[in-house]
């Protein structure tokens, strides 16, 4: 089982490091992706000029490689890649990328989902957006703490879902 | 009175505002609990104790989540933590 985790100061090619992971897992029957993106307005359609994350120089690694950790061990994948930015990031810029090797797809999407519902939530980050009118600090949201709380009490691999579909 | 020794607090995300990201702080050449550490940083600027009191936060002592009855000593390496906000 061969995950990797890495935060990167600089710009994520998501293509070519699905190409690489791609490469490596040559075999394995599925693999998902996932890059998130930094958005050009906030949540209430204000511009956004850069989002700024800033990160711990270990606990923000650690937080990550704990997640990749469980993931391998609640769900049947064989490998798994996270590259997280940190520092200032412009809008359209990807912040996070993930991929996931299984022999199924239903592992590799529920692993995949699963990561990104906790970095989006635990990851130890702090995150500001800069734009016209100054910077603001964001807290951590309710959607993410509703998206987390999918994977609480669910031992297998779809009682999360369950859950979802009552939103 | 004790000798005091200076300890540096790297202060985390909106932590930051007041103050900047890093400040010192004077504790005892022994030593003192978090706890007593949380009343020295609030001490050090009104409005870096007003977030203080008003958020959550977490000690981080050289890379891991302490208590507030856990010890630092000076050359420890602090970090205070508000709550994150994920990636």
């Amino acid at each position: 089982m061969s995950r990797e985790v890495t935060l990167s100061p600089t710009p994520i090619d998501p293509a070519e490091v699905l190409r690489q992971f791609s490469a490596a897992v040559a075999g394995a029957g599925a693999v998902v992706s996932f890059t998130g993106l930094a958005r050009g307005t906030t949540r209430d359609g204000q511009p956004v000029t850069a989002l700024v994350l800033e990160s711990h120089r270990s606990l923000t690694l650690r937080s990550m490689e704990d997640i990749a950790a469980d993931a391998h061990a609640r769900f049947a994948v064989a490998a798994s890649r996270v590259i997280h930015r940190e520092g200032r990031i412009a809008p359209g810029e990807a912040i996070v990328f993930v991929a996931t090797a299984a022999p199924h797809r239903r592992a590799a999407f529920e692993a995949a989902d699963y990561m990104m519902d906790r970095l989006k939530s635990e990851a130890v980050f702090w995150k500001r957006e800069e734009g016209p009118g100054g910077s603001r600090w964001i807290e951590p949201t309710t959607d993410d703490a509703a998206d987390l709380a999918r994977w609480q009490n669910a031992g297998g691999t779809d009682a999360g879902r369950t859950d979802h579909a009552r939103d | 009175m004790a000798e005091l020794r200076p300890l540096f607090v790297d202060l985390c995300g909106k932590l930051a505002d007041p103050c900047g990201r890093s400040i010192t702080i004077s504790i005892p050449t022994a030593g003192c609990a978090v706890a007593e550490l949380r009343a020295l940083i609030a001490a050090h600027d009104d409005d870096l104790a007003t977030l203080l009191a008003t958020t959550r936060v977490l000690f981080c002592v050289n890379d891991w989540i302490v208590a507030e009855s856990d010890h630092v000593m000076p050359g420890d390496d602090v970090a205070v933590f508000p709550p994150v906000s994920g990636g």
